[in-house]
């Protein structure tokens, strides 16, 4: 399929210190398993002097390809720039922190040919604060599993690896590459975990904190509305539409009721909140077709994820010869 | 085949404006100042016709004016877009069509624009004129401020000078040509305001149009929608749709317990249908948020969210794009199996 065989995908943001070390070690696990890789670095416009020495590198190495971002531009553009330019058929992402170790790189493609998809990495023993990293993570882990209903011990870690006709093809923007095995598993994608080794940071200083739990959430919201919506769209829209309309007619039903057994006029009151849910109904079925309407017209459709993660036998004839041998 | 221009000098004609001549002449002195080739591209509408014949007379004196006359007004976010069009500089000024800062400060700004930045913009310093002006500017600078990482001063200033391969990276949002700094900032490029002497003209009192300011403030709000959520539609229309709901539900709750424990009558009080209106324009926002991700979902992959500079990679790699033949001898190139 590619060109060659592994790409593997490191955002830098400000990793002067990591970035030779890290270059080498990848180099070593790489070369361990066969000369046919590529590594990507995205300098995501980083300020110190993580460019320079990743220039260097890169004038030396045939297998390091730099990209580097006029501005800040965030870490999962950077993951997309270089899975954009990745030329592999498996595409490997990692932190430049150092605290993956790529020496785990080879169970991850052993995994990806036995036939998964994506292969996630599982820190089973965190080297990180405890307060602020790692609680703050298992919660989102375990929130994320039940808002998905597939649990994934670690979604947090970035050493993973995808089948590249697959990860070139999912829409990936803003944050979201933290829930791409969530988000792939929804999609119906075969998710292995492996566990890896974990490192403390030995250089730099961390870029996350607590305060990206309220946009984790967001997004989870939207990855889950996107994806089950995305083989019947109107659908949801149309039960909202149907509850608020049922709501409108008990409300009508009610009005008229009591104004009979009272003699009275209907109330003001009743059939103005009727004829505001039944407005609120309208509204939602107007939506649930435009949702239609752009569905129809993107790429983000269901049948792009039911191709993308289909196997096919292999074809009749095929199918013998392979049954024989 | 002629050699393109150091600098196109773009000259939007703009309802507010100057003698056509004279000013032609001392913006021309100003750049002149610098050596450098240059070429000036006048847009205008059809009823400029007065400006038109200066110009055509200017033009045939041989001076290097190119005239583009639009047949319709469209703003002025579309003379200058006309104006990008029709110019070959290397080097994009725009200037207006009226004296704001002094012309003899022209020719620092220009050289200022051939330095390491992407893009200058003036910025009237010291600033004069009437306190009036003063102030509609300063409110419209605290606003962006507020809301955004802002660094410009004087977005007021239309004197522009910015390298050309800016065009073809810069989407402009609509006709907001006025924050032309902000969104080149904005996509990364480094913008560096320049003081220059405001011009005496440019100092007496000019009062708009209401129609005018309201036109302004509906620019920010779109400008900062644009700028902090445009990839995350969810974020904000989840955070109003959600506090609206929260509300309007906390506010109908009230009113039911009030109703069922202590009597008090429910059905001739306005503050229900306030508390209803609520729940029902929360879930509106809600819904038009979500409609606002599934857009950005769906065309997720035809955005793209990252900037490149530069491309660093050993020259004899084996790329597909470059296939110089004296590296081909040395480079093993992969047999290409069936790339789908």
């Amino acid at each position: 399929m590619g060109l060659v065989r592994l790409s593997v995908v490191v955002p830098l943001y400000n990793e002067e210190d990591n970035v030779a070390l890290l270059h080498r070690s990848v180099s070593d696990a790489l070369s361990s398993v066969g000369d046919s890789y590529e590594i990507i670095f995205v300098d995501d416009g980083s300020s110190d002097r993580t460019f320079d020495i990743a220039r260097d590198l890169a004038r030396e190495d045939k297998h390091l390809k730099l990209i580097r971002f006029r501005c800040n531009c965030g870490q999962t553009p950077a993951m997309v720039a270089g899975i954009d330019h990745a030329r592999g058929s498996i595409i490997f992402t990692m932190d430049g922190d150092l605290q993956n170790d790529p020496t785990d790189i080879p169970a991850f493609i052993e995994k990806i040919e036995e036939g998964y998809d994506i292969v996630v990495g599982w820190r089973h023993n965190r080297q990180d604060k405890l307060l602020t990293r790692v609680l703050p993570s298992k919660a989102a882990n375990w929130l994320i599993g039940k808002v998905t209903g597939v649990p994934i011990k670690d979604n947090g870690c970035s050493l993973k690896a995808y089948r590249a006709d697959l990860i070139k093809n999912i829409p990936l923007y803003s944050e979201m590459h933290r829930f791409i095995p969530a988000t792939m598993s929804l999609a119906g994608t075969r998710v292995a975990e492996i566990k890896v080794k974990h490192h403390p940071r030995r250089f730099g200083v961390s870029k996350y904190g607590l305060s990206r739990i309220y946009r984790v959430l967001i997004d989870l919201l939207i990855i889950r509305a996107v994806i089950l919506w995305s083989a019947r769209p109107i659908l949801s829209f149309a039960l909202a539409a149907a509850f608020t309309g049922v709501m409108s007619m008990l409300l009508l039903v009610y009005a008229a009721v009591d104004a009979a057994a009272s003699g009275l006029d209907p109330s003001v009151m009743l059939i103005g909140l009727a004829l505001m849910f039944g407005a609120l109904s309208m509204f939602l079925m107007a939506l649930g077709l435009l949702s239609q309407l752009i569905y129809e017209t993107g790429n983000g459709r269901s049948e792009t994820f039911a191709m993308l993660t289909a196997r096919a036998s292999p074809p009749v004839a095929a199918a013998k010869e392979g049954a024989e041998r | 085949m002629t050699t393109n221009p150091n600098v196109s000098v773009v000259v939007p004609m703009t309802k507010r404006h100057d003698d056509v001549i004279s000013l032609y002449r001392e913006y021309k002195s100003g750049i002149e100042s610098t050596g450098r080739s240059f070429e000036f591209v006048y847009v205008l509408e059809t009823h400029f016709e007065e400006q038109r014949a200066d110009l055509e007379k200017l033009r045939s004196e041989g001076e290097p004016i190119r005239l583009v006359v639009l047949a319709k007004s469209y703003g002025e976010g579309t003379l200058l877009s006309a104006g990008f069009a029709y110019s070959s500089g290397d080097l994009i000024l725009i200037l207006p069509a009226f004296r704001q800062i002094e012309t003899s400060e022209i020719g620092a700004i220009l050289e200022a624009a051939f330095g390491s930045a992407h893009m200058v913009v003036g910025r009237r310093y010291p600033r004069r004129g009437s306190s009036f002006n003063k102030i509609s500017s300063k409110i419209f600078h605290m606003l962006l401020r507020s809301m955004l990482e802002f660094p410009f001063r004087d977005l007021g200033c239309s004197v522009r000078a910015f390298k050309r391969d800016l065009l073809t990276e810069l989407r402009i949002f609509g006709d907001h040509h006025l924050f032309l700094p902000l969104i080149a900032h904005i996509q990364g490029f480094k913008v560096i305001e320049h003081d220059a002497a405001q011009a005496k003209a440019d100092t007496r009192t000019r009062i708009y149009s209401a129609k005018m300011y309201i036109q302004r403030l509906l620019d920010i709000l779109t400008i900062i929608f644009l700028a902090r959520f445009m990839r995350k539609p969810l974020r904000f229309f989840g955070l109003v749709g959600s506090v609206t709901l929260a509300v309007g539900g906390a506010a109908t709750l009230w009113l039911i317990i009030e109703r069922l424990f202590f009597d008090v009558p429910l059905a001739d009080r306005p503050a229900l249908v306030l508390a209803t209106l609520m729940v029902v324009l929360g879930i509106q926002l809600l819904a038009v948020g979500l409609i606002g991700e599934l857009i950005i979902f769906v065309h997720a992959r035809d955005v793209k969210e990252y900037m490149i500079s530069e491309i660093v990679e050993r020259p004899s790699e084996i790329t597909v794009t470059e296939s110089s033949a004296d590296e081909g001898a040395t480079l093993t190139r992969l047999p290409q199996k069936d790339a789908v």
